[in-house]
């Protein structure tokens, strides 16, 4: 994701932050009532969260959460009594300072002829509460519109003036979220009056100006603990990290401006209904018309400035017909403006990432996927941070113990290693280790999870090293370096589902994701294993497979290739697991291990279950000798399996997976 | 899968297509089709234990799994009974009930209790003969079901998690 704000993605640390329990959140609104504002904030009515008056605490959604998709929004009652843990509705605070329909003059016919005059205005003095950061930005990129250019609109003005923003920190983000990409948010820097953050217990909360220190002055808070201000700093961050479907703003400008004429107009415009859906519910959008209306003795008459929206058919339209009639048209005056021409006019883009336009598009169309179509960016590749192995060069080797073993199946047993260098312990899901025995070769070995005090690894006797290492003794000590490769990419399937597909012993390398993924795992959609073996004798850890299958975490399914009578589980191969299923594989993340072939196979059947390549991910086994891509036996086209990988996504990989003798 | 823990179906015609519908084969059938054997079927429940069918009998019933689990099974001389395919809801039972010789080619045993559409052989294969659109729209499902079932069996075949674990060959130093 790129940004332009160098300070993104370091939380902002609260200056001089207050805490403010959950029973005193009805003081602020107290204090707010006592100085004649109305309290705007959020509520449920309509099967999602709006934002209208709010009287008191009870008003607000308490323990309601929201998963948000493309074309959908769904509330969901939550485990906890939490009032914001959720992003925004359909709702935007532009309808309170920029509502949608504003009088703008009247006219009557006066015995002298006829009079002008302006339309008389009632402000009314609001409260904003739950701002959220993206909010925040669009309320500036309408100040910069309405306030900031050689027309100031007074009415605009006005209501800006007379709100005040409680900006509230998102500590969630939905898969339509995409404030860190825009450089928005969801940390929120500035344009607030107070900022909350809401903890289990109540709220840190902060002063952003003059007119909330002094509200700040009138709770009844306690000075936030250290502990307090580092749970705001690592809950935000989570909500920044959860999101990965972003804008790649670099030259967007440029580039979407570049390609006017790609076919995927067209082809987005197959699905827009033109409903305006998107133009009503951005926060920013602020083309107007203006409507005349009269009395019908035509005595008065007055105009009326309403919200108006490029999609609609006559937005464009003179005396010969509209300059943009068909809905490709529209589609392409709308994101050009919001990404590129905006910048031109404005200084800022017209988006802010909230998401809106994606959830409440009745066909569920996402900018992010338009805009990456229309207009790819040109990112590099940057490999993710690793863990410095130790022994790091084919020369040398360090040491460790092994202090117990584990028979797992006929041929194959688990190692623990302890007394090992603490590098060991930082082993990143799916990476692995160079093993060595005095006389044998040394062999990669996967490791199969990531203790606090060392390491284990699960081996397969298949030749003499390995019986060798599947030999050894407690109490012995061997010979590794690493960690080496490149591990599963955990980040990317956060916020979304999990999909595990594996055969025989290829469960070892993706114990440590399983770990990760359930230690974490409200980060996570649902989340699938389908686990393959020639007969039950031959699973892995079968006392966890027992603990996976009845957890309510994981949907485990098992299948073997041979059925003995007492099996009364599936047979047969993996991909039957879920080749015939319902579930929709776009909104997951996939990760396969298992032998060559089967893995093909997989894939395939993924593929046709809707995952993109991008984000099905395989690791690879190869001879390896040296483990830092200098001796040559593991290259496989571009790539060096023992450092590129042995992790590659499908899109990485492209058609030289499964391609014989490459 | 999905559609295991489904509440007990119901007999009426409309649930019966309902049901159907719902299932992986029959989901892709046109309603005319779907309706016409929902018409000709009829709902059987099963105990687990219960064997359906045998290996090298005539099958008489051809099948549409609705819930339960069904072992396909094979008799191994000093082996016993070899499961060699498991079959869910959605998928299809008898197919050799309307394919020459109508000779069951595995035991099938119900390993859960089981619900499933089944259809009496003589009259499908009466009403496939006479009504072509029928026919034109079901056997490509039963195809499809049984080509996948061929292809499961092939890498079943291959045996891949005997000794070629991860596509290594036996040539390797270890």
């Amino acid at each position: 994701m790129t940004t332009t704000d160098p300070l993104a993605g370091l939380p902002p640390v609260p200056s001089e932050a207050r805490f403010l329990a959950r029973a005193d959140l009805q003081t602020l609104i107290d204090v707010l009532h006592e100085d004649d504002r109305r309290v705007i904030g959020p509520r449920v009515a309509d099967g999602t969260i709006v934002l209208d008056e709010i009287a008191s605490v009870a008003d607000l959604p308490a323990g309601w959460g929201a998963t948000q998709e493309p074309g959908r929004f769904t509330l969901e009652r939550r485990t906890d009594e939490k009032l914001f843990e959720y992003n925004v509705g359909p709702m935007s605070w532009k309808g309170y300072t920029f509502p949608a329909t504003a009088p703008l003059t009247s006219v009557r016919r006066t015995a002298e002829g006829v009079a002008y005059e302006p339309a008389t205005r009632v402000i009314p003095k609001l409260a904003f509460l739950g701002v959220r950061a993206c909010e925040i930005a669009a309320l500036f990129v309408q100040d910069r519109v309405l306030l900031g250019g050689p027309f100031v609109d007074d009415d605009y003005r006005e209501r800006r003036r007379s709100a005040l923003v409680i900006a509230v920190q998102c500590t969630t983000a939905a898969s339509t979220c995409f404030c860190a990409s825009m450089g928005t948010g969801p940390e929120v820097r500035s344009g607030h009056d107070l900022v909350l953050t809401e903890l289990t217990d109540g709220f840190v909360i902060d002063a952003g100006s003059d007119a909330g220190r002094a509200i700040l002055a009138r709770l009844p808070v306690s000075e936030a603990t250290t502990e307090q201000i580092g749970d705001v700093i690592g809950a935000v961050s989570a909500a920044r990290l959860s999101m990965h479907d972003g804008v790649v703003t670099v030259g967007l400008q440029d580039r979407l401006m570049a390609n006017l004429d790609s076919p995927r107009w067209a082809q987005v415009a197959e699905r827009c209904l033109t409903c305006t859906n998107c133009t009503s519910v951005c926060p920013t959008c602020f083309c107007t018309s203006v409507i005349q209306r009269s009395k019908i003795v035509g005595t008065a008459s007055g105009s009326v400035r309403t919200w108006d929206s490029c999609f609609n058919p006559g937005f464009a339209r003179v005396a010969g017909g509209s300059f943009r009639s068909r809905p490709r048209d529209r589609y392409r005056q709308w994101l050009t403006h919001k990404f590129s021409t905006w910048v031109d006019q404005f200084g800022t883009f017209g988006c802010v990432g909230c998401g809106r336009c994606i959830a409440w598009c009745p066909v569920g169309i996402d900018v992010r996927e338009e805009l990456a179509a229309i207009a790819p960016p040109i990112v590099p590749r940057v490999p993710p941070p690793s863990p410095a192995p130790i022994a790091a060069t084919p020369t040398e080797f360090a040491t460790a113990r092994v202090t117990s073993t584990r028979t797992e199946t006929a041929d194959s047993t688990t190692l623990v290693l302890t007394e090992t260098d603490p590098a060991l312990i930082r082993t990143k899901p799916g990476q692995f280790v160079m093993l060595t025995l005095p006389a044998f070769p040394r062999l990669p070995i996967s490791v199969s999870r990531v203790r606090p005090d060392g390491i284990e690894l699960t081996i397969r006797a298949a030749g003499p090293a390995t019986r060798a290492l599947t030999q050894i003794k407690p109490g012995e000590v061997v010979g590794i370096r690493g960690p080496l490769g490149v591990g599963w990419p955990i980040e990317r399937a956060m916020g979304r589902d999990v999909v595990i597909v594996t055969g025989g012993i290829g469960l070892a390398p993706l114990r440590p994701l399983i770990d990760a993924v359930l230690a974490d795992r409200s980060r996570f959609g649902t989340f699938r294993i389908f686990y393959g073996a020639r007969t039950r004798k031959d699973m892995l850890y079968k006392d966890e497979l027992a603990v996976w299958a009845s957890s309510p975490d994981v949907d485990l399914q098992l299948i073997v290739d041979r059925g003995d009578p007492d099996w009364l589980g599936r047979v047969g191969v993996v991909t039957q697991l879920f080749d015939q299923a319902t579930w929709e594989g776009s909104k997951a993340s996939a990760f396969v291990c298992g032998p060559e072939r089967m893995m093909q196979n997989t894939v395939r059947t993924l593929f046709d279950r809707g995952l993109h390549g991008d984000r099905l991910f395989v690791t690879l086994e190869r001879h390896m000798e040296c483990g830092i891509g200098l001796c040559g036996h593991c290259q496989m086209g571009r790539f060096f399996v023992c450092k590129d990988g042995p992790v590659f996504s499908l899109a990485q990989l492209g058609d030289t997976f499964g391609r014989e003798g490459i | 899968m999905e559609n295991r823990d489904r509440a007990p179906v119901v007999e009426s015609l409309t649930e019966i297509v309902a049901a159907l519908s719902s299932t992986w084969f029959g989901a892709s059938l046109p309603p005319e089709t779907q309706a016409r054997l929902a018409a000709m079927g009829r709902v059987r429940r099963e105990p687990a234990g219960t064997e359906l069918m045998q290996e090298g009998e005539i099958a008489e019933e051809f099948g549409v799994v609705l819930s339960g689990r069904i072992a396909l099974r094979m008799l191994v001389p000093e082996r016993g009974m070899v499961t060699i395919l498991t079959v869910e809801p959605g998928d299809v039972v008898g197919w050799s009930a309307i394919v020459p010789p109508h000779r069951s080619t595995s035991t099938c045993v119900a390993i859960e209790p089981i619900e499933a559409l089944m259809i009496d052989g003589a009259e499908l294969r009466a009403a496939l003969r006479s009504d072509h659109a029928l026919a034109a729209t079901l056997y490509p499902r039963v195809l499809q079901a049984v080509g996948r079932r061929l292809s499961a069996t092939r890498l079943q075949l291959l045996d891949l998690f005997a000794r070629e674990e991860f596509g290594r060959d036996s040539l390797r130093a270890w």
